[in-house]
């Protein structure tokens, strides 16, 4: 079919609800398979538009490649991925829901450091002293890269992290983590605090297209303003 | 082949000014360069994952392979470099593949003299290709420590400056918030008093996050006793600029940073350390001092200095003393090179 429409949506979660919901509010009802673990979908009285489910990130990459034509996914994954991947997805409108931060924590004992200002003193201090660099934790790491150096902060070394990032310090894997944070609990439970300068991106869910089906796209994008 | 016959008559000469030739490893620990250099590092190399889990990558520069292999005791000091170097470079387009060629004296013990044979065997190889308005420019890293630390103002400040010499805009960004007063960690500074007493009964060796309990109580206390604020900003960035301006021949050097400080009530001393610089009057040849120079490459620690033919760079270099060090080196290791520019040839 010519003007077949795929949407990815996230597979979990509140993401997952919220999407749907932001579809739904919009009379575009979304059906699901009456199989529970099905990745399609379809929606109410629109044969030409079809639903898969993925992985958040996954969503970025296949709205890269062509596969996906619209979907929803979170800032921060975008801003995330490979530049050449960036500019091949646009962002249609931000939605008012997956709110959360990506930020930089240090342990609540290092009550000597607040700012970014300290942690590049400190990190020189830990380059000076043991001849290493200040290792930082994440799941972001282009971000985190971005932030640091555009912040001043170079003696340090990236350690990528897949998941409870929040124990790195604590077990000798990093001295510090960024990561993402929507309430603060995790961090704080985990004996780790935000340095007040230190919000490197602040993201929420966003309706995304692919760049290249732009003008397919428009008279369907234009319905969610 | 013109190149290469280039290359050898540059060689011929390295050779008879007692250089020898070094042939560092292709293949480098990744990780340890990162480990080392820092994260920026990472993305100009060539990497690739071997069978047993390392990273390894492509000798992302012959300076760094060459103190790789000397501190392996592969080399001896005073050697010469001929081959490629892999990296990225950013930009698209751009060749993976630079041929280097350049000499490094490792383990300098006589810094005048060694900052002398360097720049002289390169200006005399660099001769023998390109005779034509030959001007050498030179700049100390270090002149522009002594007037930083000379200066009044709060040791946090001093450490920044000198720190982000070598990134030229984020420096200016330093200045502008000194001028202003403004403090980059002008954030109010929650003095969490009771913490620090609660931690000053524990262990002070304890360890959270790679930082003893003592370091950080040491550090807290430093910082609140260090001034938040102080009034001078404006004429301090005042007289930083107009010390990045000075731009004179090698002759008129000396009178212009007497000058320089009379005017800006410094000492007359803060200035005693540049005799590498007067020494290079010996070349007898057109050598310019320019204080805002060698800004670009973070390991530079003193005289820095480029060899133009024309408008053509054709060879630079400096000392750095501290790379063998960060290169894990257990004391310090000083040392002086340069490369000659092949490409402009």
């Amino acid at each position: 079919m010519k003007d077949l429409i795929t949407i990815g949506l996230p597979s979990k979660g509140r993401l997952k609800d919220n999407a749907i919901s932001f579809f739904n509010d919009r009379g575009l009802k979304i059906l699901q398979s009456e199989k529970e673990r099905n990745y399609f979908g379809t929606i109410e009285n629109k044969p030409n538009i079809k639903i898969i489910f993925l992985h958040a990130k996954e969503i970025i990459q296949r709205l890269g490649d062509g596969t996906l034509d619209i979907g929803v996914s979170g800032l921060d994954l975008l801003k995330e991925s490979d530049i050449n991947l960036q500019g091949k997805i646009n962002i249609q409108r931000k939605l008012d829901f997956g709110n959360a931060n990506l930020v930089i924590a240090v342990p609540d004992d290092w009550i000597d450091v607040q700012t970014i200002a300290d942690l590049e003193e400190v990190s020189f201090d830990i380059r000076s002293k043991r001849n290493a660099r200040l290792r930082v934790a994440t799941k972001y790491p282009n971000l985190t890269n971005n932030f640091l150096i555009s912040k001043g902060v170079t003696q340090y070394k990236l350690i990528p992290s897949l998941g409870a990032t929040e124990t790195y310090p604590f077990i000798g894997s990093s001295e510090i983590i960024t990561d993402i944070t929507s309430t603060g609990k995790t961090l704080a439970d985990n004996n780790l605090r935000l340095l007040k300068d230190g919000l490197i991106l602040s993201s929420n869910a966003c309706l995304l297209f692919a760049k290249k089906k732009a003008t397919k796209l428009q008279p369907f994008l234009k319905s969610f303003g | 082949m013109k190149s290469k016959k280039l290359s050898e008559t540059i060689i011929k000469t390295f050779k008879t000014n007692g250089f020898v030739l070094s042939e560092p490893d292709v293949l480098l620990d990744s990780d340890y360069i990162i480990e080392r250099s820092g994260e920026k590092f990472r993305s100009s190399m060539l990497t690739f994952d071997r069978e047993d889990g390392k990273t390894m990558c492509l000798r992302p520069d012959l300076t760094v392979a060459s103190c790789i292999s000397f501190l392996q005791k592969k080399t001896s000091s005073k050697i010469y470099y001929s081959g490629q170097a892999y990296r990225r470079s950013g930009g698209k387009g751009t060749n993976f593949i630079n041929d280097q060629l350049g000499i490094e004296i490792l383990g300098s013990k006589n810094k005048i003299q060694d900052d002398f044979k360097v720049i002289n065997t390169i200006l005399s190889s660099a001769k023998k290709i390109k005779r034509k308005k030959i001007l050498i420019k030179v700049g100390d890293i270090s002149l522009f420590k002594s007037l930083i630390n000379s200066l009044d103002m709060p040791e946090r400040w001093k450490l920044r400056l000198i720190r982000h010499f070598w990134k030229p805009s984020y420096f200016e960004e330093l200045l502008k918030r000194l001028e202003k007063n403004t403090d980059i960690d002008a954030v109010t500074f929650d003095a969490d008093k009771k913490r620090f007493y609660e931690m000053k009964k524990l262990d002070q060796d304890k360890v959270v996050a790679g930082r003893s309990i003592s370091e950080i109580l040491k550090r807290f206390d430093k910082k609140i006793k260090d001034p938040r604020s102080f009034v001078d900003g404006k004429k301090i960035v005042k007289i930083i600029t107009s010390f990045l301006k000075i731009n004179c021949k090698l002759s008129e050097l000396d009178e212009k940073l007497l000058d320089f400080a009379k005017k800006n009530n410094l000492k007359k001393n803060i200035f005693r350390d540049f005799k590498s610089i007067l020494n290079l009057k010996k070349l007898n040849q057109d050598v310019n001092f320019i204080a805002n120079f060698g800004r670009d490459v973070e390991y530079y620690t003193g005289i820095v200095f480029e060899v133009f033919s024309g408008k053509n760079e054709i060879a630079r270099g400096g000392r750095y003393d501290d790379l063998l060090k960060s290169l894990g080196a257990k004391k310090n290791i000083p040392a002086v090179g340069a490369a000659i520019n092949l490409k402009n040839i």
